[in-house]
């Protein structure tokens, strides 16, 4: 099923995950690797075990694709993780940022807004479509919660679910994010035919 | 009735998945629902506690999917059912407990398919139809819910990333 598009949605999610993770880097100061993106179909738990397991509570941005398809972008950092690029971001030094706050959710927002839209202009340049990526919402949950969420979306509307997943790392190995991209099941039929 | 024992195995009910259980040794789980409902149920007189985990509203038009037989509200309710009752569990004896359907995304998805509250109203329809109303909610709002019900008590508990457990 779908093995032309998964192929191509590869390549396209591999320069996406590339150029958000250089936008993440650029924003935090230090190198960060980039795992070569995971594309699959359906979606499994093991997605959040990037950022620590389905209960670890995680702070990101979840952005709405619309335009010539629609879809969900989603960022996830461990909560100390996210903090700790808030202080990077803001020139303080790590660990400044104790609690998650007014501050933190803003440059939250922002970080989600810069890696979300660089991955979806690499979709759009990749497939030449036209894409809005929506103002960030700041989420602060359990890493399922969220991941499930994003998955019932795409199910309500079909039955087939092709989900991205890509890993950040920085130097020390230690995960800095974790980027989720789903298209809406409408979304693959377009996406398939301009992939051929 | 006894509390579980510290040494509890616990039992992680997926998205789509469906436990039963009698074994006082044990506790399920479903961790992390956010639009998804988790419905707990218990028969106090023959002991068989279960926990479904519901992704989704509606079946219609839907293909099945043998690896999450209890996706959807109307055929994961139906199946909970037929499945309490094969193991000696009585339908109008059952308590049953429901929380979940939260809107965990946030604005930037609001306005999109409203896919918690929608999962809320079908549980409540579909247990009508099996003559049950549950005896404890906690539905909607913004926030992940992790459900438990341990069948040593038949007691269910909710609890958030921000609030330790509470019993339902």
């Amino acid at each position: 099923m779908h093995e032309q598009l998964i192929s191509t949605l590869s390549t396209v999610a591999k320069d996406g995950a590339f150029r958000a993770g250089r936008g993440l880097s650029g924003l935090m100061g230090q190198e960060i690797a980039i795992h070569v993106p995971n594309v699959r179909i359906g979606t499994k738990a093991d997605a959040c075990d990037a950022v620590g397991g389905e209960e670890t509570i995680v702070l990101g941005a979840y952005l709405s694709i619309s335009g010539d398809i629609t879809g969900h972008v989603m960022l996830l950092f461990p909560v100390p993780r996210a903090l700790e690029c808030v202080d990077l971001m803001c020139g303080q030094p790590p660990g400044t940022t104790q609690e998650p706050d007014e501050l933190s959710d803003s440059a939250i927002g922002e970080l989600g807004n810069i890696v979300g839209s660089a991955f979806i202009n690499a979709l759009a340049d990749h497939l030449n479509l036209i894409l809005h990526p929506s103002p960030p919402s700041v989420i602060n949950d359990m890493a399922i919660a969220l991941v499930e969420s994003v998955y019932a979306e795409v199910l309500s509307q079909g039955s087939d679910v092709v989900m991205m997943d890509a890993i950040f790392e920085d130097h020390s190995g230690k995960t800095a994010g974790l980027l989720l991209v789903a298209p809406d099941p409408v979304s693959l039929e377009r996406l398939q035919r301009v992939a051929a | 009735m006894t509390a579980p024992p510290p040494d509890a195995r616990r039992v992680s009910v997926g998205i789509g998945q469906l436990a039963i259980s009698k074994d006082p040794g044990e506790v399920l789980v479903a961790y992390g629902l956010g639009s998804c409902i988790g419905i707990s149920c218990y028969d106090p007189q023959a002991r068989v506690a279960g926990l479904v985990h519901i992704l989704l509203p509606n079946s219609e038009g839907k293909r099945s999917e043998d690896r999450e037989p209890a996706r959807f509200a109307d055929t994961g309710i139906d199946l909970l059912m037929s499945r309490m009752t094969a193991s000696g569990a009585v339908v109008r004896r059952l308590v049953v407990k429901v929380a979940g359907g939260a809107a965990v995304l946030g604005p930037a998805n609001a306005e999109k398919f409203k896919i918690g509250e929608r999962n809320a109203e079908a549980i409540k329809e579909r247990l009508k139809r099996h003559g049950l109303t549950p005896a404890g909610m906690d539905l909607g709002g913004t926030k992940g819910r992790t459900l438990e019900m341990h069948p040593a008590t038949g007691k269910t508990f909710v609890r958030t990333a921000a609030s330790p457990a509470i019993e339902l």
